[in-house]
Formats: structure tokens, sequence, C-alpha cells
């Protein structure tokens, strides 16, 4: 029978995870079902689990400066109702799952499974989303897309607890969201696209466009989006065609169960044309 | 009478259902009862060469071959499906073993340890794999479950005098039932009796198929029907297996034995309804009249015969739709494939044939420049008229009525021209079909199973209905106490009727083929009318009628001629579709749909009826993907096998057509299954319109719009 | 492990494994049938029960998770008059047929009017997203819960 604890506060929840290895159960949503056995039966865990979902330390949600810090341990509900969530993000959980499993779901739960499909994910990419990743000794700042590696790599050492996330709080002009899924709710993404942006004078001054579900990571080039940002609306329009040439290589979804790798990238680079042609006006 | 019996009353279970204190098999506990796991084949087409089993601690039981006293074949239309597998296994989860035993851990511990050693053999894994005939086939000599056809008229003559013929193939996939309680039986064997408990549509046929599996007499074997959440035809036959399976442990262990499926499970390897391959060949005059029509029908049967038969049949008696078509030869086979074996889904092979007809005559009046409404129009059925195998259609057929009425509810004439030239990102669209159910069973069948119903009274004045027809949500339970109430002029609360138990019921026949209101509640009307003349007679009365269909109707089941069905009901459906090009997805906006299925018993039930069909045919169009690659299903969980949730489901407007039946219960004809036939055909439609692009097969995917797109359609 | 937490307004203190499904605990160690596993993935709905006041599947949150938390199932909620309003809605509205995603369906429909006790169509069907219906097409249930935020009040 597998061990389970259930600390007090975060500093005892780090021991044991460096003691013992334990597997962070926040919500455990994906966990439970990814164990399921049999009804009745208790769910086939084989490292000992250590809850931390109840942690208060990783269940705030603050303003410090610029930047919003979401404890890792918030469900998706409640980071849907802080009214300093971005939008984007906002538009991502929505698009999540169901209220029942968004009830219990944590943000941090779904950067740590790492899933190429994961609905978060994006929106943090383009948000510049930092991680506080902590053991027992110290905490270390590190960027999400550095965090995340390729489909289920991340860099959590395990003696570590993802402890926040934090976004800065950037204000856009343009801020687009959407989520192509199976059906309308309760869908796994079959792809998703975000594009934000900042304009002045009809000149772009910030672009983040990032791509899920098509490729091992979320697709994003700062590259890429620095060959976009000080053209205006005019120049850009000419120059679609070479930025959707940019980044039809590094789209390169599968073929499974929900959906092909044509669809898949030739709806991507659609919704990039629809963006950059539509919806920076 | 027939004006107020509409009117709507509570369902009689509502109260129950909503506070969590109706009983469903999994909800049922019995002292030392056991729990049961199926361990199941993993090859699609394989011999079984051994089983290694580990040693069994005590109370833990295998259940196999070796444990079926009598005979090991599943009683359907064929015996040729087994309790547990013998020597091969013919798709992939197909049931091997039980294990039994108290503890479901220590059960799922021991099927780990199970060893099959298989031998491979070449599967047979599509339509075009069975007919090939390059591989052994699994049924017979050449993989045809069963093989029909029928003409009418001189189809030959008519082709070669045609000046055009118009031919397409049509397809349609996996459906998957997808009731929300799976599937799950519970065995009792106590005094010499078995007595299996399990949540099913046929309680007879699982009687029977259990009583030839124990090879005991019949009165030793009881069949109890629980409360069911959801059918839909996935628990017409599929019982019969699992109640054959738990009775067997439970002899064998001497405790009650418990099997509920696992949902994944479920989805995996109970009955599915049938993929289908559809040609049309349709011959035209210089003048663009349909003179002939040639319909070619090939559904999977997957890997045993189980109701193949008869769902092709009823597939075939709705191959030309609801027109007149002079000159026709229709032929159909079912294949037997190494893949799940499909089985009953309301609609019954409508569906698939209902899809290709429609969108056949759709393509043709594009073709020919004509209104689709004008076009169906002018070769609707009429009373009087002949069906597509001989019968006379002798009551009033409203076909115009419900067309006129439908479009001026959904405004479809002037959408349809309209959307046809849009242009800009989201198009829209808007299609309709038109089909109709044959009431009851299909052919000879009715007479065949000569259904009985029981009608007592008892001397305190309470009625109770014995029949063997279950409640599986479609509202029985309310609807049949409300004919009799009504007929006798009492209290719907003084008339019982409770879940069939066969040790009580006679066998009034299956609840299935949309017969339960028109053949049974027919039945009763008529008893509870005799009934009414006895009333006053002291002590109990009880009443007994045996259905038979009335002299005029004749079948001949060699030649596939005559009535097919007593009577039909008949719908429209419009479905309107918004696609944004960019992505192809469609976002259904509104569904329109009108009947006439006679008079309604219970209005509120019947649109219950209506928009339940109607999403599960809207499902069926276009979410409801289900590909089986290699034998194996890859949409098999809840997760990954898509049906509508509230977000997905449109407005459904509809209205009813009265039109009074003589045969059946204050007017009253057949809607269960009626109400699904054409609403993903309709939304197939509705894609053509909007994008421009011919349809031929469902669902309606994103990635198969966008194709079209891509390669510049 | 120890766990105390309220179950229909009752103290418990359950000793057990904390990995143990919440579904499960409450089925077979308080029979409490109510609540169906119709997935147990967490998909369906079917059962849902109200998590300090939230709508939650407890078919996936382990009973480890609810520590110091009020559960409340269908059986404890039918004995309340909001119950009663919202099932004489459903019955009005024949939002019930075969009844197996009913008790999920009523657990929603209260989550949801605590939260919002007028909500529109298009938030019903939100919110009703997680709880799939096979038997009616959705329509009668969300025709249900407007009559019972009609009817509520001011009992939401």
């Amino acid at each position: 029978m597998v061990r389970t604890f259930r600390p007090q506060n975060l500093t005892e929840a780090l021991e044991i995870r460096k003691n013992k290895k334990a597997i962070p159960f926040a919500g455990g949503t994906d966990l439970m079902v990814g164990h399921k056995r049999w009804a009745g039966t208790i769910p086939r865990f084989v490292s000992p689990v250590l809850f931390i979902g109840h942690l208060d330390e990783l269940k705030e949600i603050i303003i410090e400066g610029k930047e919003l810090h979401i404890g890792s341990a918030c469900n998706l509900s409640s980071i849907l109702e802080c009214e300093y969530t971005p939008l984007v993000l906002k538009q991502s959980i929505s698009n999540m799952a169901s209220p029942a499993i968004r009830n219990v779901a944590t943000m941090g739960g779904n950067i740590c499974n790492t899933s190429p499909a994961g609905d978060t994910l994006p929106a943090l990419y383009a948000l510049d989303a930092e991680l506080i990743v902590a053991n027992a000794n110290r905490e270390r700042n590190i960027p999400i897309d550095e965090f995340i590696t390729g489909p289920g790599q991340n860099t959590l050492e395990d003696d570590e607890i993802l402890k926040e996330i934090i976004i800065p709080i950037e204000q856009f002009d343009v801020s687009y969201h959407r989520k192509v899924g199976t059906r309308k709710a309760t869908a796994l993404s079959k792809l998703s696209f975000i594009g934000l942006a900042r304009i002045d004078d009809r000149k772009i001054i910030d672009i983040r466009i990032a791509f899920g579900a098509v490729a091992p990571t979320v697709v994003r080039s700062e590259a890429n989006e620095d060959f976009i940002i000080g053209n205006n609306m005019e120049e850009l329009s000419w120059l679609i065609p070479e930025i959707i040439e940019m980044y039809s290589p590094q789209i390169c979804p599968i073929d499974d169960q929900r959906s092909t790798a044509q669809y898949r990238k030739a709806v991507s680079l659609r919704l990039l044309e629809h963006f950059l042609r539509e919806e920076l006006k | 009478m027939s004006e107020t019996i509409g009117k709507s009353i509570p369902r009689v279970d509502v109260l129950d259902k909503c506070g969590g204190s109706a009983k469903y098999v999994d909800d049922m506990k019995f002292d030392n009862m056991l729990y049961a796991k199926t361990l199941r084949s993993t090859r699609p087409r394989a011999k079984i060469l051994s089983l290694e089993i580990p040693a069994l601690p005590d109370g833990y039981y295998i259940i196999d071959r070796n444990d079926v006293p009598g005979r090991n074949r599943v009683r359907i239309l064929i015996y040729d499906q087994p309790f547990f597998a013998e020597d091969v296994v013919n798709y992939i989860g197909e049931p091997i073993l039980l294990v039994v035993g108290a503890d479901k851990a220590k059960i799922l511990d021991i099927i780990s340890q199970i060893e099959v050693h298989y031998e491979d053999l070449e599967p047979i894994l599509s339509i075009e794999d069975a007919e090939s005939g390059d591989k052994e086939p699994i049924f017979g000599e050449d993989n045809r479950f069963v093989d029909y056809e029928y003409s009418k008229g001189d189809p030959d003559k008519a082709f070669a005098a045609s000046a055009t013929i118009i031919e397409n193939e049509y397809r349609t996939g996996y459906q998957e039932q997808l009731y929300l309680e799976p599937h799950g039986v519970i065995g009792v064997f106590r005094d010499g009796k078995v007595t299996v408990y399990g949540c099913m549509q046929c309680p007879f046929y699982a009687r029977n198929a259990v009583i030839e599996g124990l090879g005991w007499d019949e009165e030793r074997v009881q069949i109890i029907q629980t409360t069911t959440g959801g059918a839909f035809g996935g628990k017409e036959e599929y019982p019969s297996l699992i109640c054959g399976q738990a009775a067997f442990a439970a002899v064998k262990t001497g405790h009650p034995v418990k099997l509920i499926f696992e949902r994944t499970e479920d989805i995996e390897v109970t009955t599915k309804r049938h993929p289908s391959i559809v040609k049309h060949r349709t011959a035209f005059d210089a003048a663009g009249n349909i003179l002939a029509m040639d319909v070619d029908i090939k559904f999977d049967g997957g890997a045993y015969a189980g109701l193949s038969d008869v769902v092709l049949q009823r597939g075939m008696f709705c191959a030309v739709g609801a027109y007149d078509i002079p000159n026709l030869r229709i032929g159909g086979r079912a294949f037997a494939t190494n893949t799940v074996p499909c089985g009953a889904f309301r609609g019954f092979g409508a569906p698939q044939a209902f899809f290709a007809v429609e969108m056949q005559m759709q393509n043709i009046a594009d073709k020919l420049g004509i209104d689709p409404i004008d076009f169906k129009l002018r070769y609707a059925l009429k009373k009087g008229d002949t069906t597509s195998t001989g019968g006379i259609l002798r009551d009033e057929i409203k076909i115009p009525e419900i067309m006129r009425t439908i479009d001026d509810m959904s405004n479809f004439r002037d959408k349809f021209q309209k959307y046809e030239n849009e242009s800009g990102n989201i198009r829209h669209g808007i299609g309709f079909s038109l089909f109709f159910h044959g009431c009851g069973f299909t052919g000879n069948g009715e007479n065949i199973i000569s259904g009985k119903i029981t009608l007592r009274k008892s001397s305190d004045g309470a009625v109770e209905i014995l029949i063997s027809n279950t409640e599986m949500g479609q509202g029985a339970l309310t609807a049949l106490r409300k004919i009799v109430a009504k007929t006798l002029n009492i209290p719907i609360e003084d008339v019982i009727y409770e879940n069939p138990d066969t040790d009580r019921v006679p066998d009034s026949g299956p609840t299935v083929a949309s017969r339960t209101t028109v053949i049974v509640g027919g039945l009763l009307e008529i008893a509870a009318a005799e009934l009414k003349e006895r009333w006053h007679e002291s002590g109990e009365i009880e009443i007994s009628k045996v259905y038979k269909h009335p002299d005029y109707i004749t079948w001949d089941q060699k030649s596939l001629h005559g009535d097919a069905y007593p009577t039909y009901s008949w719908g429209a459906n419009v479905v309107e579709v918004e696609i944004d090009t960019i992505t192809c997805e469609i976002t259904l906006k509104k569904v329109w749909a009108v009947f006439d299925v006679g008079m309604a018993i219970d209005e509120k039930m019947l649109r219950g009826q209506i928009e339940g069909g109607i999403a599960q045919g809207l499902g069926y169009g276009n979410i409801e993907v289900m590909n089986s690659n290699d034998g194996k299903i890859q949409q098999n969980s809840i997760t990954d096998y898509m049906i509508p949730t509230a977000s997905d489901l449109p407005e459904i407007e509809s209205q009813l057509i009265d039109n009074p039946y003589p045969y059946g219960p204050f007017g009253a004809k057949c809607a269960g299954e009626l109400t699904l036939v054409g609403a993903g055909i309709a939304l197939a439609s509705a894609v053509q319109n909007a994008l421009g692009s011919q349809i031929y097969k469902i669902p309606v995917r994103p990635e198969d719009l966008l194709e079209e797109f891509e390669n510049g359609n | 492990m120890e766990i105390s937490f309220t179950l229909d307004g009752k103290e418990i203190l359950l000793d057990t494994n904390p990995l143990r499904r919440i579904l499960d605990v409450l089925r077979d160690d308080f029979g409490l049938t109510g609540i169906k596993e119709g997935c147990g993935e967490g998909e369906c709905g079917a059962c849902a029960v109200l998590l300090d006041g939230n709508i939650v599947n407890s078919c996936i949150v382990p009973i480890g998770y609810i520590q110091d938390c009020e559960i409340v199932t269908i059986e404890g909620f039918r004995e309340t008059d909001r119950f009663r309003i919202i099932a004489e809605a459903f019955a009005e509205a024949g939002a019930v047929q075969c009844g197996f995603c009913t008790p999920g369906m009523i657990i929603a429909t209260e989550a949801l009017l605590r939260k919002n006790s007028r909500p529109t169509r298009d938030e019903i069907r939100q919110h009703l997203s997680g709880n799939l219906c096979r038997c009616t097409g959705m329509n009668m249930i969300i025709e249900a819960v407007e009559i019972a935020s009609q009817k509520g009040g001011g009992l939401w």
C-alpha cells in the first residue's frame, strides 16, 4: 500500500518531498484518472503521495508590483474568478474541462503534467510566465519555456515542488484566444492559438504568438516575433506569407484518435493568418 | 378521449430518480456477494493455444467455457457466439473467462497473472477485406452473415432505357449508444433456481439464452429487469450474453455474483451501430424524371451474427426512402469481420439507409437545379401507393403537410437559396431530410413473437399491467399506465406496472422496434376496454391478449414481398449550421422537426423522445467519431468518444401532425426511433449547402472538410 | 489516515486509505448510492457532489482531499426545500428520462443557483456542460433549471 502524507505547511511538504520522493498531489484530477483502476479499488500509485492542495501558502493570488503571483495549488475556478487574471488565461481556463473539474484541478498541476495539449500552457508562454520552484533549501525562478523541455518532460527535480506562477501584468491592445476541440465543451484540445499585441500609432510594438497541442511543447518564437515587431499594418500585410513560412516548420503535430496532423497544422497556420490579417486591426 | 390523453402528466418515476432513491443494478447488494471481472481477447483473430492460470486463493474462481452446463452459444438469431471463447477468438474484447471473488483488488491481481497463449490468425478487418475472399472466412464460405435481394417493377429495363445514371457511394461509421449506465448484471443461485437481475430491454431474450446455456427446465430460470439507465438498443441482445455468464458464475460459486462493466470496457466490447457502405445508382429519363433506383447495402456486422440479419432487412426496406420509385433493385449483405459485433441502436439500419437515399436525392436535386423540397415532394409516397416491397400504404400519409409546416417553421427554401451564395469566413448552411420508420417488428416478426399481455384487476380495484416490456427512460412506465387508466377511467395511481420479472409476466415481446406503445399499448387498450365492460364482476379478473397483425397484412419472408410493417410514422428535420471556414468547425444553430406519430400519448414525453433522438442523430452526423484500427476501437473512453454536451446542442423546435392510426392505442403509432433517423442527414445536407462541396460520409469531420478546402474544392 | 469531514450535516471521522475515491467511500461505506459511476474519468458528472458548496466529480477526488470539508450528496440535498423546487421543475419540464444523470444534474443545478440565482440560458448551458445526458438532448433540462430559478423566490 502506498504511503500518503498530509503536511501541515510547505516546509514540512518540502522535507517529505526530499526524503520520501513523494509525488505532489494538488487537485489530482489528472493523477486520479491516470492511475485509475476498477471501481471500488484504490488508484494504483507507485510512489508515495504528498497532498499539497490544502496548503494556504500555495493557494494565494497576490499582486506584487507589476506581477501577478498565483499559488500553484490555486484551483482553476479561483484563477478564473480573480479580476487580475489576464484575459487570454481566463479564456483558456474557461474552455478547459468542466466546472466540476475546474473546482479541483490546479494550474500547477496542468503545468507539471506537461501535456503537449495542456490548456493553460500556451497562454502562460505568451504571457512570459515565470515559475518559482522550491526545495527544502532554496527557491529558484525559471521561465516556463525553460521549465518545460518536452512532452511530459520538465525540469522539476524529485525534491522540488512548484510553488508559484508569476505573470507580468501588462496591458495588451489585442488579446485573442482560440481553442479547437473535439466538441464545444469538456473537450481535449486538437490545437489552440494565442495572439497578444500592443499597437501604437498603427505600429506593432509588442506581439506574442503561441500554439498549443501541435508540437512536443508549446510553439512560441521570439525571433519570429521580433521580425513582426516594428512593422505597421500596411507593411505587415505584405509580410504575412513570409511569417507563415517562418512558423510552418515549428508546427509539427501528430495524427491521433482526436484529429490528424494535416488538420492541426493547416488550421494553426490559418489561425495565424487570420490573427495577423483581421485581429490586429 | 384522444384529445386529452396527450396532455402531459408528471412521469411516475420522477421523484425517485431526482432524489437518488431509484435503484439501478450497481446499487444493489446481496449477502455474500462476489464480484466478477472479464478476461478478454487482446487479438482480433487467434487460436487460443493454452491458458496459464495461477493457483487461486480460497474463495476465488475462474468461470469459463467449462462451466457452461448447457450449450455454450448465446441464442440471438443463430447460435454462433459463445458465452466464453473456446478455441478461437474473433475480436479484440471477446470474453474468455471471468475471475470471481470477494476482493476486487485481488481479482485484478489474478487477472494480471493469467497468461493467454495465442496463435495469431490473419484477421479480416473491413467490409472490403471480407468481400475480397482473400482470407480464410470467419463465417460460412464467404463471410456473409446474410445476403438478400428484392426488386420491384423492371429495373433492368428502366436502366437500359435511361438517359442518365447518377451513381454515388455513401458511408456511415460506428456509433456507440453511450447510455449513462454501463452494462451490469447480478446472478443469484438459490434453491436450485437461478435469478439474474440486470439492466436490459428484453428479459425473455435473456431468459431463453440462459435456459439454453444452463440446459435447465425453464421454471428454474428467472430474469428480473432492474431500473435501467438508458439503452437505445445497446441493451437489446448484449444482456443475453452477460446474464448467462452471471448465471454460470452464481451456480458454480454458490454466491450471488455481480458483473458491472467499466465505461471503457463497455465502449470497446459491447454492440455498436453497423458501419455501412451504400451504393446508389439512380436512372433518369431525358426530362429528368427518376425511372429506377438500384441500391446496394453493405453492413459490417463484426465478429458474430447477432441481429445483423434484421438490421440489414430494415435498412433494405428503407433503401429508397419516402419515395414512390416504380422500378428498383435492393441488394444487401452483412459481413463478418474480426471487429466488435454490431447490433441494435435506435434506428436499426434506417439511419444508414436514409443517409444514403436522402443525400442521393439532394445531390440529384442540386444537379437538376431544383429546390429540394419540390423535388422530394414530386416523388413522395401517398396513401394507396405500394412500398418498395410491394406492401400497400393504407393510412393517410401527410408528407405535403409535414414539408409545408417545416418550411414555414424554418424558412428553409429562402435560406437554402441565400446560403448557396455566401462569401466570407463564416458560412451558413441549411439542410433537410425526409424519412419514415416502420412500426413494430420487421416482416413476420410480430406474428412470430405473438406478444401476450395480461391485465389483472384485483378485488381492491387496482389494475396491474403484466408485460415483459421495460422502462429504459423512454417513459413506458408512464405511457402504458396512462393508456390503461384513461381507457378504464380510473386514476393512474391505481394502475400498477413494475419492472418485469419473467416469473410473473407473459412474454409481450422485446422493448425494441418502437413497438411498445403501438403494439403492446394497443393490446393493453383492447384489454382495458374489455375489462371496463367487466368491471363490476366480483373478485379478481384477468384478461390476456395476444398480438396478431390485422388480416390484411401479408408478408412473404422468402421473397421479401408485402407489408414489411403494419404502419409507418413519418418525419422531417431541418438543421441550420454555421461553419467557420478557418477551422471548418461546425456550430449547430437550430433544428426544426415535424413528426407524424399518429397521436401523442404524452406530449412532454414525446418531446423528450424527439429531442433526445435528435441529439443522438446530430452526434451521429458530426462529433461521434469512432474508428477501428487493426480491430481495435480507437476512441474507447468517454474522453475520446464525444457525445454532445449542453454547449453543443442547439435549440430544437418541434411540431406534431396528428394522424390517428386506427389500430394504435388512442391513435398512436411509433416514435422512439423515428426521431433519431433524420437529424444527422439534415446536418450533412446543411454542411453541403454551406460549403458547396458534396458530403458522402458521416460523421462529417472538420478534418475532412478542411482537406476538401486544401485540395481546392 | 484519519479524515474528518461533514457529510450531509453530520460530523464524520473516517479511518481509511486517503486515496480511495470519494465515490467509493460514499457508495460502499455509507450506502449512499444516489450518485453513480457513469465513467470513472470525471467526464460525465453522474457522480457529482457538493464540496464546500462547489460541484466536484467524486470519482476523481480522493477522500484525503476533503479533510475539514463539507460534502453534500443528493441524499442530503433531497431533504431541503431547494431540492423540492428543483425536482418539481424537473418534473414539470419533462427533464427526467432514464434518471441516471439526474442526481448529478440536480447537484449541478444547485451549485449554479447558489452562485447565480437567475442564470441566462447560455449560463445554464455552460454550467451544465460537465454533466452529460444521453436521453433528453439537454434542452428540457435547461428549461427545468430556468423554471427552478423563476420559482425559487428567494431561496437562492
